[in-house]
């Protein structure tokens, strides 16, 4: 039984972020790389169904970027998928998530993947569409949001996280794909063992002009930071005023207050 | 301009965000009409057309069913931007539609400008604008984003939509909330307290806070070591990651392993007799006072 | 009178046979005994414990003859060391006899056991056997009567107590009964020189000589298999420490403090890291249970058990051994159990109280490397999300890397990338460069620097976390691909880098000791010795302001380094009263945040920190003095969280000096 589980390597959050030349992306310059974090979810859930179905199922990962993309793909295998695809793309922030979905539609099509999981979005884009794009391309089912997952014979139960705590409770049968939300599961941390025999896994690299035959619906107008918010403003003075300043601010900047 | 709406409806009730996609409409200067999978008896306050789906037959969620029923209403109205809320309905169904459409989607948009839609990026950190290339657009709003003037009103013209193609998947049920501990990562208000509230007595003075701008407790780790606070309302680097749209720092100095925890939140107020704390460089606003003589006093204010 | 006495009187040299068959049995038997536990041993791996054997010999002298390690503690080791002073002296007497008798006198006809040599040696026997006596008492009254807290007493302890009362209390009725018949009336002159066996004789004056020569005989015999009684018994009870502990101070680490087993990466066909069974310590491992005598002086010194937290370091050194004698296939980590493992600060005090040299450190990490590398299992869910901001930024908080070099901002240090010329490199470290109260430290020392004219450098982004913490949590791989990514950016600036500073005490370690073995051979100091030499050679000038304080001594800088006095002279010249804590010097106690706790929760016991604050509250200095960040982040931590606040505040040795610089000393010294 093939699996496939698809990763994005993403800047941390913590770096600081300045556009880059063109100003349609992040610059490079100064971030530190991890995987994507609800892709580490996706990854930890096709570990753990390997690892509960043995060696009948081959796990593939697959991450579309340029070289340094390399390096996340190498984790993942640590973490205990089997063989990895790295599909070159030095340019890949400029594709669009339709794009996105085509490439790895692409290269998934022939393959009879019974699975694909894939995180609820990108920490860095965040449009939570490749995934249930990717599915469509496919034409199989897909659920999102995933933060429990059950599998047996084909049959999968799934629970997605709805807003307020509450849960939907979801059966659906394989060929499928799932997209995961954090509180699925705990990602494994690589023992040193499995780091070492990630060293000797298959790599395939994939150039992407082999995979990607559809034009981008959407492009990036600009990349830019927030505007200006003045420094931090300090109040100062007697309490109950300030309490009402406090309060304008926080209707006219926040969506909290109503 | 056309805008075609998409509404929410849980548990049998129709969700209050469908307002906030009319007030998006309304910045956009879109004539709108609305989808809703629910029932007659709960349809918005809204004087347009609402093509309306029966959620008993059709489930909840479905997203084949759902799918086709909006793309029969796209067949119907031919709009130019159909429109979700960015929420766990929206983002599932969302780009669904996009697809049967080959549709350009903008998810989370947050403001309309020259040239394309706002949205976030790197975690609310940088924003982007996205243009569009095809000429009708599917778009998912952030929740909270648009207000909606004033008090809506109206009654619609309801048409009846059908579909009729297999379920991919079996809705099952639903799962209430867990009773559980404190999950301070999903609140979106976060009150905390520090040291600089004083002694333990002082606590229920900024739960009350916490409570009157409907967030939760937190603590910073002294008060929590000190046993004023439970264990799963610490916020910190060995407490809770937090990222809530507004925190509140009460008496709390800001040493890095608190800031470390909770400087992804979208907006910080900090209360703090000192002007130089620490914190003041992260908070968005720091309020120079004492925490306990503050703190009642805007409890007061947002109750009032 | 002849001035010497008949060896085997009364009983006669029939007994000469019997005596040496019957001891030669009870050699044999604990010559096996010895030698059955040795398989046990060999279940560990090697370790090459044979070099540099004069020092090795030198350290058998020192603690097993001299015995200064047991003396650490003065009043039992005192106890101890006299005991086992007297009894070796008796012991020596006995082969004194038995070389006359059976070699000098029966082959040659030469007897030294005679004149004044023989007074001598009978009131050197007599004196030993009675502080032998009387030590054994103080021992016995310690274990019994006055119980110290946490001293287990087992059935060996009992069967020793009593067999060496009844081989010394037989040894002195004996030579009472020969005396009576010898001495006594006889040669009074020579008895003077035995005044013990004086007493005892005295006792049986009222025996006729045929009574006392039957009892001397009866006596002689139990005597004599009470004592092959307890040459047999050795390697079987906990009488074996005489041996083992002797051969554990010439097995002792020869290397530098601290120093752990670099384990090699590349090595592809490697399949367990870190320990999971016993087979995965050392030889030595198990053999530092043979020589535990459970003193308990580790566990009472170990800040975890002090805490209730249930980690005891004699408990786990014992467990080693019992699993290894008894099941070396189980699970040591489970059978320790990971809130023991995770509980240790690596602090040292264990070890450096240890009387038999017991290596305690080394054996958590390595059990800690198995629950790391094998397991991926971390001390809590907040030590792995430090791990992971290890990873991805290079320090434990996940902040951007990027900003690592902004505490320097405005401040007169240079960034090595910009091609500085510096006369030292400063190496912050995660905690001055991110902490805001760790970033007051760094400026001090800056500052410090600038006013002795030495030009810093930093590596500002470049710098990664030097990897400590990440080592002694077990997670070798994380530690030497920081390690290596660290080097190889200081390589890089080739001879500009002479010497590297650093105000952490774990960096400091962890550069000049753990970085050797990953290629790394610049000078490495801490800014405690460079300051105190700094002014020493008169390049710094302080103003004293005087202040009242009291000084901790930091585990990596304590014991592991041995610096105590040159951070104490810095802070007299800059004009501090001290009033030291009880618990100083090698005896500090630890602040709890090393062996990578400082990353971790403290949900076991009480607070190791407030445990700490208390001890400095005790001495009613209102400054509490520390020289390094996890020390200073633990102590303000404590002095809050123990609402010591308004009687208690704590600083850094570099702030209090940077708070006293002679205005401009480069201007008075020029160029």
């Amino acid at each position: 039984m093939k699996i496939l589980v698809c990763i994005k390597q993403v800047p941390d959050m913590e770096s600081r972020f300045k556009p880059d030349g063109a100003g349609l992306w992040f610059s490079e310059q100064d971030l530190a790389f991890r995987v994507n974090e609800y892709d580490e979810y996706a990854v930890e859930e096709a570990v753990q169904l390997r690892e509960q179905l043995g060696d009948a199922v081959d796990l593939t990962v697959l991450s579309i970027g340029p070289d340094r993309v390399v390096e996340a793909l190498k984790k993942v295998l640590a973490m205990g998928c089997d063989r990895a695809v790295h599909v070159q793309d030095p340019q890949a922030a400029l594709k669009d998530p339709w794009q996105i979905a085509a490439i790895i539609a692409a290269f998934a099509r022939d393959k009879g993947f019974e699975l694909i999981f894939t995180g609820m979005q990108s920490q860095d884009r965040g449009s939570a569409q490749v995934g249930v794009a990717l599915a469509e391309q496919l034409g199989i089912p897909s659920v999102t949001t995933i933060v429990a997952f059950d599998y047996a014979d084909g049959a999968v139960t799934v629970k997605r996280e709805l807003e307020g705590g509450i849960k939907g409770v979801v059966k659906l049968s394989a060929p499928a794909l799932l997209t995961c939300q954090s509180g699925l599961n705990v990602p494994r941390y690589p023992t040193l063992p499995n780091i070492m025999k990630a060293k000797r896994k298959e790599l395939l690299t994939v150039p992407v002009a082999e995979l990607l035959h559809e034009e981008a619906l959407a492009t990036t107008a600009s990349f830019h930071p927030p505007a200006k918010k003045g420094g931090g403003i300090v109040l100062e003075g007697d309490v109950a005023e300030m309490a009402d300043q406090l309060i304008a601010i926080l209707k006219e900047r926040t969506t909290v207050l109503r | 301009m056309k805008a075609l709406l998409i509404c929410e409806y849980r548990e049998s009730q129709l969700l209050e965000s469908t307002y906030e996609l009319l007030a998006f409409a309304g910045q956009l200067g879109a004539d709108t009409a609305m989808v809703l999978v629910g029932d007659a008896a709960n349809t918005p306050r809204y004087g347009g057309k609402v093509y309306l789906a029966d959620a008993a037959t059709y489930g909840e969620y479905n997203p084949a069913a759902h799918k086709g029923l909006v793309l029969a209403a796209v067949e119907k109205e031919s709009p130019d931007y159909i429109i979700f809320q960015h929420s766990s309905y929206g983002w599932d169904l969302a780009p669904r539609v996009a697809a049967a459409l080959k549709s350009a989607q903008v998810s989370e948009v947050i403001g309309i400008v020259d040239g394309g839609f706002e949205t976030g990026a790197c975690n609310g950190k940088m924003r982007r604008t996205v243009k569009p290339a095809t000429a009708r657009v599917v778009l998912t709003i952030q929740a909270g984003a648009f207000t909606f003037e004033g008090e809506p009103q109206g009654t619609p013209q309801v048409e009846k939509l059908d579909f009729a193609g297999p379920a991919n998947v079996q809705f099952v049920g639903y799962e209430p909330a867990e009773a559980k501990e404190v999950d301070l990562t999903r609140a979106e208000v976060i009150v905390s307290a520090g040291r600089g509230i004083g002694k333990q007595d002082n606590v229920p003075v900024i739960a009350a806070l916490a409570k009157a701008i409907s967030g939760e407790l937190g603590a910073s780790r002294p008060v929590v070591d000190a046993g004023w606070v439970e264990h799963s309302r610490q916020v910190g680097i060995t407490g809770q990651t937090v990222s809530p749209k507004l925190y509140i720092a009460c008496g709390i100095s800001g040493a890095i392993q608190h800031l470390a925890g909770m400087k992804k939140s979208d907006f910080v107020v900090a209360i703090n007799k000192d002007k130089d704390a620490p914190i003041g460089e992260t908070a968005d606003v720091l309020v120079v006072a004492d925490v306990m003589k503050f703190a009642p006093a805007l409890t007061a204010k947002l109750q009032g | 009178m002849e001035v010497s006495r008949e060896i085997y009187w009364n009983v006669g040299h029939v007994v000469v046979l019997p005596m040496y068959l019957f001891a030669f049995a009870a050699i044999a038997v604990f010559i096996w005994g010895f030698y059955r536990r040795t398989s046990t041993y060999r279940l560990g791996k090697s370790l090459n414990r044979f070099d540099h054997l004069p020092q090795r010999f030198w350290l058998v002298a020192r603690n097993a003859l001299v015995q200064l390690r047991v003396l650490k503690v003065r009043l039992p080791g005192s106890l101890h060391s006299l005991f086992f002073w007297g009894f070796g002296v008796l012991f020596i007497g006995t082969l004194l006899v038995m070389a006359q008798s059976d070699f000098f006198d029966l082959l040659f006809h030469i007897k030294f056991l005679q004149g004044g040599f023989y007074e001598f040696f009978s009131l050197a026997l007599d004196l030993a056997g009675l502080v032998a006596l009387l030590m054994l008492g103080g021992l016995l009254v310690r274990r019994f009567i006055v119980r110290p807290k946490g001293l287990e007493t087992i059935r060996d302890d009992y069967l020793v107590h009593a067999l060496l009362f009844a081989i010394l209390l037989t040894g002195f009725v004996i030579e009472g009964v020969r005396m009576a018949v010898t001495e006594i009336g006889s040669n009074p002159d020579l008895a003077r020189f035995s005044p013990v066996g004086y007493l005892f004789a005295e006792a049986f004056r009222g025996l006729s000589a045929s009574q006392l020569e039957s009892l001397h005989k009866v006596l002689w015999w139990v005597h004599f298999f009470l004592a092959v009684g307890f040459i047999a018994a050795i390697p079987f009870t906990k009488l074996r420490h005489i041996f083992t502990a002797t051969a554990n101070y010439f097995f002792s680490d020869l290397s530098p403090k601290g120093t752990l087993a670099t384990i090699d990466l590349e090595d592809e066909s490697a399949e367990q890291f870190g320990a999971a069974t016993v087979s995965d310590l050392t030889w030595k491992d198990i053999f530092d249970a043979d020589a535990c005598t459970s003193c308990k002086r580790c566990q009472d010194r170990c800040p975890a058990w002090s805490t209730d937290k249930p980690l005891s370091p004699m408990k786990v050194v014992q467990q080693i051994g019992e699993l290894a004698f008894s099941a070396p296939e189980a699970n040591l980590c489970e059978t320790v159990t990971s809130d023991v493992l995770w509980s240790c600060t690596t602090c040292r005090a264990c070890q450096e109280i240890c009387p038999v040299s017991i290596e305690h450190v080394n054996k958590i990490i390595e059990m800690r490397r198995n629950l790391s590398l094998m397991e991926g299992a971390f001390a809590g869910d907040e030590v792995r999300t430090a791990i992971n901001n290890f990873e991805v930024n290079g320090n434990p908080f996940g902040l951007a890397y990027a900003s690592r070099g902004e505490w320097a901002e405005g401040l007169d240090v240079q960034l090595m990338e910009e091609g500085a010329d510096v006369d030292i490199l400063y190496f912050a470290g995660c905690y001055a460069s991110f902490d805001q109260r760790n970033q007051e430290v760094a400026r001090s020392f800056v500052k410090i620097c600038n006013s002795a004219g030495v030009k810093v450098g930093i590596l500002g982004k470049q710098e990664k976390c030097c990897g400590e913490p990440a080592r002694k949590l077990g997670n070798e791989y994380l530690y030497q691909t920081m390690a290596q990514e660290n080097i190889e950016t200081i390589k890089v600036y080739g001879w500009r880098v002479r010497q590297i500073v650093t105000t952490c005490p774990h960096c400091y370690n962890t550069l000049a000791r753990d970085y050797q073995d990953l290629g790394l051979t610049i000078p490495v100091e801490h800014s405690t010795t460079f300051i105190a030499r700094l002014l020493q050679e008169g390049r710094l000038t302080l103003t004293p302001e005087p202040f009242e304080f009291t000084y901790h001594d930091s585990c990596y800088l304590g014991r592991y380094m041995d610096i105590f006095d040159q951070p104490r002279a810095v802070l007299a010249a800059a004009g501090g009263r001290l009033s030291e804590m009880d618990k100083s010097g090698p005896e500090s106690f630890c602040c709890g945040g090393g062996g990578g706790r400082i990353l971790a929760d403290e949900t076991l016991g009480r607070r190791i920190n407030e445990e700490r604050v208390h001890m400095a509250e005790a001495t009613s200095a209102p400054l509490l003095v520390s020289n390094c960040p996890f020390c200073l982040t633990m102590f303000e931590d404590g002095i809050k969280t123990a609402g010591c606040e308004e009687r208690l505040r704590a600083g850094d040795l570099a702030e209090i000096v940077a708070a006293r610089l002679a205005t401009t000393s480069t201007e008075e010294t020029g160029p």
